[in-house]
């Protein structure tokens, strides 16, 4: 029997999952909130348990997060984290201590797929959508588990839900806007990766071999500066930057070749080949969701460049340099023509009004 | 021999006598004069035999700059040495961004590093290690007059950044699945990908921060900061850096490099904008609502940042404007998260009788109690909340910046605007508490 492909477009909304004990340590240098690759990895493990014959298929993720109350110390200039006492070694020792970083979350997750003309009723998609929201109860996100909302917190504690994506780009972008309001309070990660080499190129122009890990760090912290030199007091600023922008890591890269299927001793799994990595970074954006004009805005694909060894998920939020009317948005594709947007935009506003 | 610079052959040889003398000297100002070992820590010290006990422990050690024990202490398999300068050049932050300029990290027995501390010994610029690796004439001639001898230590010195075994991995290493194909379903469309832990680029970014944190420098330019005085050097500082703790009390057991950090791994913080909990009370017993919207961290910020460049008297330009709007836009979304936080109220709180905010502000943040009580009383919804709330937000903002700068009507009229574009759009929206 031949089993029809998905094809058409909808997206699926988890709301407000209770995540308890998520894992807070997102990558060897950044801490909070998880792993955006936890997120996509979440959507494969979701879809291979689905199975094939349920008549859906995922392509990306989005993550909006209502609440972070993260396990850690609060006084002091630096956090820890609140540790677990484990079980005792069998001879009667203490174990010792892995460190690890916990935080309880509350966040809705959104996932483009395409499904089945089977399941386009109304019906059958709420039944699906149901059926999700308890195959997800039973999963772990980002190493946490998923809980039922507190009694009483949320009155009417919202359903998960499948939306079909409407055919024409203004109904499609009518839609997201609706079910993005939905979605306050709250604040979505979006990646900002032209924020590193604007910055690299700013760092440049006094430290000329300033590279893009300056940038990042940079970029990581507060930078106070005194102003003049002459007059006391002299006056300290800081480098404001408008928008709730954190570090990230976004993937991995290849530091081995691409070993054969059962090459490696101690491989989880015999049959696939195995590569060494390291995690990668960039910067990211906590923005909130009304500011989101499409769905691509929001969520995030795993990605593989072969040529470069590089993994990594991306996002096609492209950070609006002028508040433009709607009328004149740009056509985007991803990555590509950044700057020369903000060129053509930069012209809109100054045809449009006095300074 | 007829090669060797006399000049440096005497160096390196003054070198590592030093090294020695400077170890055995250590070891025994810890016993007593009169204890048998010091006779036997003489023995080991002679440069023949300590060099040649040390060729053989190189290999107990390896030089890496990616490493797996940070991931879990009990976790046994590769370490990698995968030197920056030859990694791909990415548009993203990874070890490529170190070049040539950085440090490995030691694996391997705890109790063999002291064959690294040797080979990391620098002779004009160059370590050991290095001149091991190029098969130096002249370290081979000071370390021992027998050239055969001479140069299979040499050898043995340049194998240790050379991996060990086979290429393995191990069950409490982290090992995940990345799709690779356009089928999830297909267990062949997958890539197994092990992180190892990029110790050259974490020894960057750690000392990077304690410089910032803890040299004089640092601390001098924080000391004038703090008496409003002028420093070239920036103050900067890294708000919520979480301290993780690799090794316990031995951090040597992780490598060399997590030894020099004293355990700490430094992770820098990647919050999103959300510490409070998720308590909401309703809005009782003041008359507006403003209090408690300015009492959020995130809008004092802005608030507090917006004044800052505002009074920096920037040129009028398209950028200023951008700038600007930049902040302007997030102190709307905070007042937007401020309506949607009091969402989960249930509906008529407004409406008790200790709720003496004024009516728009009661339509907007409790818009089905309000329109409730009204059909019950037969009277009409009001049409124009959304118009009112944005001249209570505007009226709000200008009073915010008002002290010092003079702000007026165009402001008014701009911040209103702003802020009743998004109300209208939500609006048109449709209402999101169905």
């Amino acid at each position: 029997m031949m089993t029809e492909q998905p094809s058409n477009k909808a997206l699926l909304v988890l709301p407000r999952l209770r995540v308890q004990n998520a894992n807070a340590i997102s990558s060897p240098l950044t801490w909070g909130f998880p792993a955006i690759t936890a997120f996509t990895g979440l959507m494969t493990a979701l879809e291979r348990r689905l199975g094939p014959s349920a008549g859906i298929a995922f392509y990306s993720v989005g993550v909006v997060c209502h609440s972070f109350e993260p396990q850690v110390t609060r006084g002091g200039y630096t956090r820890s984290f609140h540790l677990t006492r484990n079980p005792l070694l069998h001879d009667g020792r203490t174990a010792a201590i892995v460190e690890e970083g916990r935080v309880h979350l509350d966040i809705t997750l959104v996932f483009e797929v395409e499904l089945t003309a089977a399941l386009l009723g109304d019906t059958e998609r709420a039944q699906l959508a149901v059926y999700i929201g308890d195959v997800i109860a039973g999963m772990r996100i980002a190493g946490g588990s998923v809980v039922p909302p507190l009694p009483g917190k949320v009155r009417n504690s919202p359903r998960p839900s499948i939306a079909l994506v409407p055919g024409d780009p203004e109904g499609r972008r009518m839609e997201f806007r609706k079910l993005s309001r939905h979605w306050l309070p709250g604040f979505a990660l979006v990646s900002r990766d032209d924020l590193l080499e604007a910055r690299q190129a700013e760092l440049q122009l006094t430290t000329p071999h300033a590279t893009l890990l300056d940038a990042w760090i940079d970029l990581s912290r507060l930078n106070y500066r005194a102003i003049g030199d002459t007059v006391e007091p002299v006056e300290w600023v800081t480098d404001s930057r408008p928008g709730w922008i954190v570090p990230i890591p976004v993937g991995f890269v290849a530091l081995s070749e691409l070993h054969d299927p059962g090459a490696v001793a101690g491989a989880r799994d015999p049959h696939v080949p195995f590569r060494f990595v390291e995690s990668v970074y960039s910067m990211g954006q906590w923005i909130s969701p009304h500011r989101l004009s499409n769905i691509s805005d929001l969520v995030w694909e795993p990605d593989r460049n072969s040529a470069s060894g590089l993994y990594r998920c991306i996002n096609k939020y492209q950070a609006p340099s002028f508040a433009v009317s709607q009328a004149t948005q740009i056509k985007e594709s991803y990555y590509g023509n950044y700057r020369s947007q903000n060129r053509v935009r930069a012209c809109i506003r100054a045809q449009a009004g006095p300074l | 021999m007829g090669n060797t610079d006399l000049q440096r052959v005497t160096e390196l040889r003054a070198l590592i006598a030093g090294f020695l003398k400077k170890r055995l000297d250590d070891k025994l100002d810890k016993l007593k004069d009169y204890d048998p070992k010091r006779a036997e820590l003489h023995e080991q010290f002679i440069p023949a035999n300590w060099l040649g006990d040390a060729a053989r422990r190189v290999s107990q050690i390896q030089a890496v700059t990616h490493s797996l024990k940070p991931i879990h202490p009990d976790a046994k398999g590769t370490n990698l040495y995968s030197s920056p300068d030859v990694q791909p050049v990415l548009t993203v932050v990874g070890s490529h961004c170190l070049g040539s300029e950085f440090t490995s990290d030691v694996v391997g027995n705890a109790a063999a590093l002291d064959v690294y501390k040797f080979l990391k010994l620098e002779h004009e610029g160059r370590s050991l290690l290095a001149l091991s690796l190029a098969r130096d004439a002249d370290l081979s001639a000071a370390l021992s007059s027998d050239a055969a001898q001479a140069q299979a230590w040499m050898a043995a010195f340049g194998s240790l950044p050379e991996r060990q075994g086979r290429v393995a991995s191990h069950t409490l290493a982290k090992q995940l699945y990345w799709p690779v194909g356009g089928d999830p379903h297909d267990d062949s469309d997958f890539h197994l990908l092990a992180p190892l832990y990029a110790s050259s680029l974490a020894h960057r970014v750690y000392q990077t921060v304690q410089d910032d944190r803890f040299s004089e420098e640092a601390i001098a330019a924080r000391q004038a900061k703090k008496e409003d005085k002028y420093s070239p050097r920036p103050v900067r500082e890294y708000p919520d850096l979480a301290i993780q703790k690799l090794g316990g009390t031995k951090p040597q057991n992780i490598s060399q490099l997590n030894s020099e950090r004293r355990g700490n791994n430094l992770l820098l913080a990647s919050l999103p904008p959300m510490w409070r909990s998720m308590d909401v009370k309703p809005l009782l017993g003041t008359d507006s609502m403003f209090p408690r919207f300015n009492r959020r961290p995130e809008v004092r910020r802005m608030v507090k940042a917006l004044l800052a460049f505002l009074k920096s008297d920037p040129t009028r330009n398209l950028e200023t404007r951008r700038r600007r709007a930049e902040w302007v836009d997030g102190i709307i979304d905070e007042f937007l998260q401020f309506r949607a936080e009091l969402r989960p109220l249930s509906p008529g709180w407004s409406q008790a009788t200790e709720c003496h905010l004024s009516n728009p502000i009661k339509h907007w943040l409790d818009p089905k109690g309000v329109e409730r009580a009204l059909a019950s009383a037969g009277l009409p919804l009001p049409t124009d909340t959304a118009e009112r709330v944005s001249a209570l937000f505007a009226n709000w903002l200008n009073a915010q910046l008002r002290d010092p700068l003079p702000m007026g009507d165009p402001e008014f009229l701009e911040w209103r605007n702003r802020m009743q574009e998004q109300i209208k759009a939500e609006e048109r929206e449709g209402r999101h508490d169905d």
